[in-house]
């Protein structure tokens, strides 16, 4: 198991297309995959966990992965989040 | 109603013939879920409902993510996707199954409500706007969740009742060779009637059956040419209609005996009996009921029903058609969604049928339009000289010219590539606006046929909503009014040598036919299951009774005695 503290760094938050891209790319890895923030832990592939969270720009969050391809979801989640999801804002 | 009551309904006779089983009524949703359980042996059942109903939404929004021209909707119908493929819900509501024994209905239902409230209670605005979102994913679901209910409880033999029966149900409900079908709502021009025509399945449509307290397996009797329905009827009226049955069938068949002989009047004069087609089911109909080729090939049905529109989709879909249809012409008809056949519902008309349709709405769509305009055309290079291109709604002749230049871009696109198509195809409009009959002339110099299409011409004439029940008495085909038009539209077209046919359900009236033959239309397209009573009294008449019968019609102002006029002709 690997985890990594990461923060929304999206104007917007954690809205609906970046919450889409982040369970899409999640969905690819064998590996389980929980999102921790105030206490709150919700499933990564699930995108009403993931929109549940509500999370605002700034907000941070634990990433935690379990699985044969652990290290490398996590290193790809990670940039995901650092590159704000690759939206134009 | 006690069980045993006999009970005599009315309604508007909408497919001829007589059908005679035991009701079945299919339910369509109300809204609200109980929190119902099951038995042990069930849960099995629910499971696969539950599985099943996400297999159809899911098939559903793909096929709506490929609609082109929709990206800013394409980031919530993705959200939507991953949500019906969301692994906790889909573990929640296998749980709710199995452990509480809950329906799949109520399990979808809890389960996405607690997300909803979750979302809701957020102070975060885009988490409070994805609701609505949620909200409908759950309802398609549930409803899904019923439709599979519904599809499985019909047997064949059966008289459906229902409230109203989308295309695809129909379509479903087709194969499984039903003995009638009986609906509260609906107009003469929906698709469950006109697939009930073609079909050859009785139809009553505006019949009030649910004010009783109507039982799945009670013996009924419907008949589709009176639009009688009777409900627990007594042997008295089985034994009437038993026989009224067989005797319809025998005449069927003798009308039949004229689907081999040659399409011409008593007196030689030759006609041509087209079909109108929509759904592939329809094509085995065709050569039983001698249709010379398809004289109106509606494609909305592909923007309905198959994954996506791309370009090869639509040429197997086209294709399959002119290979049913021997050596004969098969006339495409643009997509003429929008009015009835509501395409984005996102943005409610408040005129729908005066609205953003046919034509108007293809020239905004550019490349559903081109999409469609190529594949018309990859087919017209594989069976040379059949196939024609239809334009509807149009109302003004710059769009004929404007949706010619995308024609021309289409050719080039094509020349480009290498690939064949007709450079002669024929290119017509649907007269079914009396502003294009009204001023033909502008019209006939940019286009080689005219096919008029009485129902939207009847209610663009009278101003009749033909969907709308409480005026349907006022939706008549047979108004002075549009036989006027009709005869103008011919005069117009035959100054500038070019053809004219009638693909509306008026031709599908013998005595219609015989009339129009009269006017000189003599290229009729109507449902396939229309064709042999048409073509027995046309072959069996001669030209000069029916302009003599044309003559009448044209000549009176008074509805009622065209209806005399014609009634008078209807062979005994």
């Amino acid at each position: 198991m690997v985890s990594a503290k990461v923060k929304v760094l999206n104007e917007s938050g954690l809205h609906a297309r970046p919450s889409s891209e982040l369970v899409k790319t999640a969905s690819r890895f064998k590996s389980e995959f929980f999102i921790k923030m105030y206490g709150y832990k919700v499933n990564g592939k699930s995108i009403l966990g993931v929109m549940t969270l509500a999370a605002e720009c700034g907000a941070e969050m634990e990433l935690i992965l379990d699985g044969p391809d652990e290290d490398m979801a996590l290193k790809t989640l990670t940039e995901l989040f650092e590159n704000k999801f690759n939206t134009d804002e | 109603m006690k069980s045993n009551h006999p009970k005599i309904l009315s309604g508007k006779p909408a497919a001829s013939g007589i059908g005679i089983g035991l009701a079945v009524i299919l339910e369509t949703g109300s809204k609200s879920v109980m929190p119902e359980k099951v038995g042990e042996k069930e849960i099995g059942d629910q499971i696969i409902k539950f599985e099943a109903a996400r297999e159809n939404v899911l098939k559903d929004y793909e096929r709506i993510k490929t609609l082109p021209d929709n990206s800013d909707a394409s980031d919530i119908i993705e959200t939507q996707i991953q949500t019906l493929q969301d692994p906790e819900v889909e573990s929640l509501i296998l749980k709710k199954i199995k452990e509480e024994r809950y329906t799949a209905e109520y399990a979808i239902f809890s389960v996405f409500n607690d997300y909803i409230q979750i979302m809701e209670a957020t102070k975060v605005n885009w988490v409070n706007e994805r609701v609505v979102d949620i909200v409908s994913v759950r309802d398609e679901l549930i409803e899904a969740t019923r439709e599979r209910r519904k599809k499985l409880s019909v047997e064949k033999g059966e008289v459906v009742f229902a409230k109203e029966i989308s295309p695809a149900v129909m379509v479903t409900l087709s194969h499984i060779g039903i003995a009638g079908i009986v609906i509260e709502r609906g107009g003469l021009t929906s698709h469950v009637v006109i697939l009930s025509q073609s079909l050859g399945i009785p139809c009553v449509i505006n019949v009030h059956w649910d004010r009783y307290k109507l039982q799945n397996g009670t013996p009924v009797i419907i008949d589709g040419t009176t639009g009688q329905v009777l409900i627990n009827p007594t042997w008295k009226q089985s034994q009437e209609y038993k026989k009224r049955k067989n005797d319809e069938e025998l005449r069927y068949q003798k009308a039949r005996k004229w689907t081999a002989e040659k399409s011409e009047t008593s007196c030689g004069h030759p006609f041509s009996l087209k079909a109108n087609v929509e759904f592939s089911e329809e094509l085995a109909n065709l050569k039983p009921n001698g249709a010379k080729g398809i004289g109106l090939l509606r494609t909305e049905t592909i923007l309905f029903e198959t994954e996506d529109f791309n370009v090869d989709d639509q040429v197997a879909f086209y294709q399959n058609m002119l290979e049913s249809t021997e050596d004969e012409s098969v006339t495409i008809r643009l997509f003429d969604a929008g009015g009835d056949k509501v395409v984005d519902q996102s943005e409610p008309e408040s005129n729908p049928f005066l609205g953003w349709r046919g034509i108007r709405m293809l020239l905004d769509k550019k490349i559903l339009l081109r999409n469609q305009l190529e594949a018309i055309y990859r087919v017209s290079g594989m069976f040379k000289d059949r196939v024609k291109i239809l334009i509807p709604m149009v109302s003004r002749v710059e769009e004929v010219i404007e949706l010619k230049d995308h024609c021309s871009y289409v050719e080039n696109l094509l020349e480009k590539k290498g690939v064949a198509y007709d450079k002669n195809i024929q290119l017509g409009v649907m007269v079914e606006v009396p502003s294009v009959a009204l001023t033909l002339d502008v019209f006939a110099r940019h286009v080689d046929f005219f096919s008029i299409g009485t129902n939207d011409l009847t209610q663009y004439t009278l101003a009749v909503d033909r969907g709308n029940e409480k005026i349907s008495a006022l939706f008549d085909s047979f108004h002075p009014s549009v036989w006027k038009l009709i005869k103008m539209t011919y005069d117009s077209a035959s100054s500038h040598q070019l053809p004219v046919a009638v693909c509306g359900e008026m031709a599908s009236y013998p005595e219609a036919a015989a009339c129009l033959l009269g006017i000189g239309i003599d290229d009729l397209s109507m449902n396939a299951g229309s064709i042999p009573m048409v073509k027995a009294v046309l072959c069996q008449n001669t030209l000069g009774d029916m302009k003599e019968l044309a003559k009448n019609v044209l000549s009176t102002n008074s509805i009622s005695e065209i209806h005399e006029h014609l009634n008078s002709w209807r062979t005994p």
